[in-house]
């Protein structure tokens, strides 16, 4: 994956280079490339004075930074209870068969990241599918694979 | 200066100073793991737990990890009550499933009677506890060059990047502060490994005895205005210099009076 990291000096322009814009800095990072990259770990150091180490701690403890690169569209199957009793373990199953990958994981072109999430608070529309920032409820192991093609075709998903 | 009482006797204390520090100068036995007076209080071992209440609280107890509650007038504290043991049982019955390995969480544990866990132990443990001492104390010495890395049940005290810590000098606070000497490191010849990076330790001019790393002795001298070549010494050459310098002011001193 080509990310350029000459995108970076721009993201920093963004914001006062103090350690408080550090998740602020790292968000828009893992926006522009999918991922953090090592390198521009450490340019954030520099850039904010903020020690490595805190930086190293920071991207690994939330959820939403990724060391590893990620798809450019998040799918998250909701396993909570109510999906659960509905049926999320097929439609996991189903997306992971379609897109070739377990969970956790990223497809080889980079479109996807398929992941399982506990509760995404949707328990009424259950089972729910959540590709990035759009819900999708009551999903079928049949609407699920029509759901990929048309997140991978458009913008928005 | 407040006054409070602590397991039947009234003491003295500062205001604003933490019940441990209390407990400890009156010569309280308080089992704490994360406690280090170098550093901020922290609460993360939850042992130095302790029962207070007040004359007002009508018979209320709250129970408070001591290395943070600031002490208040008319308190009144048990640190070895029987809820307090129980408290103590169950947090160290934890820290045995976590680290069943480690010599020092066992003889705290057998001390409060607890001698297998009830829970069950983790696989492979190490035996680090996450107290985050290690990486308070090199926050506070100013190098910050470890920290704890991941959330939850993948939680590690690891260097950046999981490799050789670029801001580390080698200067074993961490390793001496650990609770449970988790975090290794090697002296051999003139060279010393600790967090997979080699430094070099600098050998006295005098004895050859060697003292600490050149990139600790290169922080020192930069950042704590020493000079340089303060560290070309060891601490036993330094004081035999000392003493010879001062021997040598005594005799001259005594040759101009006579």
């Amino acid at each position: 994956m080509n990310h350029d990291l000459d995108k970076l000096p721009e993201i920093y322009e963004r914001y006062p280079r103090t350690p408080q814009s550090l998740i602020a800095v790292l968000q828009d990072i893992q926006k522009e490339f999918h991922f953090l990259p090592t390198e521009a770990l450490k340019r954030t150091a520099e850039e904010l004075n903020v020690p490595l180490s805190k930086v190293f701690s920071v991207s690994t403890f939330y959820n939403a930074f990724s060391l590893h690169p990620r798809g450019e569209k998040i799918i998250r199957v909701c396993v909570g209870t109510t999906c659960h009793i509905r049926g999320a373990k097929q439609i996991q199953e189903q997306l992971e068969n379609h897109l070739k990958i377990k969970a956790g994981e990223t497809t080889e072109d980079k479109k996807f990241t398929l992941e399982v999430v506990a509760c995404v608070g949707a328990c009424a529309m259950a089972p729910v599918v959540a590709v990035d920032e759009t819900y999708h409820g009551g999903v079928t192991v049949a609407s699920c694979r029509k759901l990929v093609k048309k997140s991978k075709k458009g913008k928005k998903s | 200066m407040v006054s409070l009482t602590i397991n039947g006797r009234v003491v003295q204390a500062n205001k604003g100073e933490m019940l441990l520090s209390v407990t400890r100068r009156e010569g309280i036995d308080i089992p704490a793991l994360c406690h280090h007076d170098a550093v901020e209080p922290f609460g993360a071992c939850r042992l130095c737990m302790v029962e207070i209440t007040k004359a007002e609280w009508d018979g209320w107890t709250n129970y408070v990890a001591a290395c943070l509650y600031p002490v208040e007038d008319g308190l009144i504290v048990q640190t070895h009550s029987s809820k307090v043991n129980e408290l103590r049982r169950t947090v160290l019955d934890l820290l045995l499933a976590r680290c069943p390995n480690s010599p020092e969480i066992r003889q705290l544990a057998a001390e409060y009677g607890v001698t297998q866990t009830a829970y069950e132990e983790i696989p492979d443990a190490d035996n680090c506890i996450l107290c985050g001492l290690c990486t308070r104390v090199c926050e506070r010495l100013g190098f910050k060059a470890i920290s704890t890395v991941g959330r939850g049940h993948d939680k590690v005290v690891a260097p950046p990047l999981k490799e050789a810590p670029p801001d580390c000098v080698g200067c074993l606070s961490c390793a001496q502060v650990c609770p449970t000497n988790v975090i290794q490191y090697e002296d051999e010849g003139n060279k010393r490994t600790i967090w997979n990076k080699s430094f070099e330790l600098i050998a006295c001019k005098e004895c050859g005895k060697q003292t600490i790393t050149r990139d600790f002795a290169e922080a020192l001298s930069s950042q704590r205005n020493i000079p340089e070549d303060y560290f070309e010494l060891c601490d036993e050459c330094h004081r035999r210099e000392l003493s010879v310098k001062m021997g040598s002011i005594v005799s001259w001193s005594r040759e101009a009076a006579s």
